[in-house]
């Protein structure tokens, strides 16, 4: 749906300035953003129109020749008591603005616009007069997409995190999702958010891991302009624009402890303040948090803040490995073949019985993104539209997943590290003991070198 | 084959700098763009002619003067010329722009200057700078195409007024506005999932 073909219920503005240029400009510009807009070009104009027709919002400049705008405010005031005023002045004219407020106007915006204050004001404006919410809005042109992402799995293991989505997705609970990498976090998290109530705003993604502290605090939190050295304009933070909807903080194992501080200040309170802002900014968001990371060794080892795991580990969705589903992977690849055939402009293809039988055998370390990548290698140097045996990657077809140890000193201590975890079931306290470290450097080492502790805790 | 709507066809999309601009940024923004959509891109050498006019009292370009000269281009039929930009451009009403374009125009104006991450005072990056003036080509060229805005947040024909919804938007157009683009405007070999 387009701005144009949506229903009469849109918004009407009326715009009063005695400038053709700002009229025009203004109405397009609103015209574009899915508002019904009719423009006068005096306070008299003004008058005849709103008393011949409905406006919900009317813009008005304050210098007009004639009658200006703090008197055309009063006049609409008592034929349009319902009318919300917006009064447009200029830098130098702040004054006026501030006298137009104290007589009940709405708000007002200076010139040149800023975009994006402008479009907030506006917004604020409908929302203040609850004409029709932004959701219902939605709901009509996002319907469409709201349709469940495509997990694959038939196995009993997938069944159950599916039955876990829909059983949480009603509920506005906090959920965190845990399982290796590559098992599909985010598919998860987006299955439950396009599930929920939420669905018709954003689900807002933020790889924790991805960003350096100073960054992420910015990213999370959004900063005012000229918070720090270069920021010229301000930057609105992910929990900001996940306002009504859903923030995804995958990898959350990855915050540093200050900002872990104030991730669980945000939680708790549901408002933010911009870095270098003054003003608290609410928010209505859900939280599903991700990790590939023993967070409970991570309490353990004073890397992460127990009070902050408790405020996240309310309802968990464990994903299991490939390797503990491997009924999935024959309906796994030809989903992913199918998927690339279509991308490529390719002939549908299969996959023959042999290869299906390598592919199942294989422990996929990497899990489903591995998988992928394997059906998109094959179909890239299959000549066929075959999927052959051969034409997958050599550590696939080789069979086996033994880990094929390095020569250099950091692969012969990840092998080591590796080993007396497994042997003391990964028990943090007691393999930093046989190591001869403490926890904190084992904890790191395990950080370093991407170790895993499986789900079940067998080693 | 014929076109899915209206009377909008595309065979090509030309990208034309403006003012100062690396040379391997703007092949890099080419490379990106033509990966998205099924028709040839082309980066053209830089057009003389276009002279950027400078706002009264304000260190930006005047952006509905510049699309104009860029519309008085010869323009081949059937090509979409985008001008790009790392110039701050805006116009008199409003302090900024990111893009100008008109329903079924000839030609589009797209500014990386605020789009760079550094004007935000984040690190600067390279790779996100390129995907959000691919973002934003494709919005402008979108109106181009008679495409309007549409409703949807994760399209990319939602109107964005700030840099954090040209990054939610994503790089797609949603299944209600892309089947009224022309038939071969959208890569077929995407990746889409
Ligand atoms: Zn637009
Ligand atoms: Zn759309």
């Amino acid at each position: 749906m387009t701005a144009d073909e949506s229903n009469a219920q849109q918004p009407a503005l009326l715009i009063v300035d005695d400038e053709p240029i700002v009229q025009q400009s203004l109405a397009d510009w609103f015209r574009s953003d899915g508002y019904d807009v009719d423009s006068a070009g005096s306070a008299k104009e003004a008058l005849r129109k709103v008393a011949e027709g409905r406006y919900d919002i009317a813009l008005v400049d304050i210098k007009m020749p004639g009658m200006d705008g703090l008197e055309l405010q009063s006049r609409l005031a008592e034929v349009a008591p319902d009318l919300t005023i917006i009064m447009i002045t200029a830098f130098a004219s702040v004054d006026s603005a501030v006298k137009a407020l104290k007589a009940g106007a709405y708000d007002y915006v200076t010139k040149p616009f800023d975009p994006d204050e402008l479009s907030h004001l506006v917004r604020r404006a409908v929302e203040h007069r609850s004409l029709r919410s932004e959701n219902i809005r939605l709901k009509e042109s996002l319907e469409a997409i709201a349709g469940s992402p495509t997990i694959i799995g038939a196995s009993p293991a997938m069944r159950r995190v599916l039955e876990l989505v829909g059983a949480v997705s009603e509920t506005d609970a906090t959920v965190l999702i845990r399982g290796e990498s590559g098992t599909g976090k985010e598919l998860v998290a987006r299955a439950v958010h396009n599930q929920s109530p939420r669905r018709y705003n954003p689900m807002v993604v933020v790889n924790c891991g991805a960003l350096a502290e100073g960054v992420l605090e910015s990213e999370l939190f959004g900063h005012e302009k000229g918070a720090f050295t270069g920021a010229q304009y301000r930057h609105k933070g992910k929990f900001e624009m996940a306002d009504g909807g859903t923030i995804f903080l995958d990898e959350i194992g990855a915050i540093t402890k200050k900002v872990q501080v104030e991730l669980l200040r945000v939680l708790e309170d549901k408002v933010v303040t911009r870095v270098g802002g003054q003003t608290p900014i609410p928010i209505d968001f859900r939280v599903i948090a991700a990790t590939n990371q023993d967070l409970e060794a991570m309490v353990e080892a004073d890397d992460f803040r127990e009070d902050l795991f408790w405020r996240i580990n309310v309802f968990t969705i464990e994903i299991p490995p490939l390797r503990e589903r491997s009924g999935d992977i024959p309906l796994l690849a030809e989903h992913f073949l199918g998927q690339f055939c279509l991308a490529m402009n390719r002939r549908a293809s299969t996959i023959t019985p042999e290869a299906i039988e390598v592919l199942s055998a294989y422990s996929w370390p990497g899990n489903v993104r591995e998988l992928e990548n394997a059906i998109e290698r094959a179909i890239v140097v299959g000549k066929e539209c075959v999927v052959h045996s051969e034409d997958l990657p050599v550590r696939v077809s080789g069979g086996a997943d033994r880990e094929v140890p390095g020569s250099s000193l950091a692969d012969i201590e990840r092998t080591h590290i590796h080993n007396t975890l497994v042997g003391m079931g990964w028990n943090i306290s007691k393999a930093a003991e046989a190591l001869g470290v403490d926890r904190g450097t084992l904890y790191n080492k395990i950080k370093k070198y991407g170790l895993q502790r499986p789900p079940d805790g067998a080693g | 084959m014929e076109p899915a709507s209206g009377t909008a066809s595309i065979e090509a999309v030309h990208l034309l700098t403006v003012g100062p601009f690396p040379r391997l940024l703007a092949e890099e923004l080419t490379a990106r763009l033509s990966r998205e959509v099924g028709v040839p891109c082309r980066l053209l050498d830089e057009a003389a002619e276009i002279k950027p006019q400078i706002l009264p009292e304000r260190a930006q370009v005047h952006a509905d003067d510049l699309l104009r000269q860029l519309e008085a281009l010869p323009i081949e039929k059937g090509t979409k010329l985008v001008g790009v930009t790392l110039l701050d451009i805006a116009i008199p009403i409003f302090t900024f722009v990111f893009g100008r374009s008109r329903l079924g125009g000839p030609a589009t104006l797209v500014s990386l200057a605020r789009l760079k991450p550094e004007f935000y005072g984040m690190p600067a990056d390279p790779a996100v700078t390129v995907r959000r003036g691919v973002a934003e080509i494709l919005h402008e060229v979108g109106h181009n195409l008679e495409l309007k805005h549409c409703r949807n947040y994760s399209c990319l024909m939602y109107f964005s007024h700030d840099v954090e919804t040209v990054d939610l938007r994503g790089l797609s157009y949603c299944s209600s506005c892309a089947p009224l683009l022309p038939a071969g405007f959208l890569a077929t070999g995407r990746r889409r999932f």
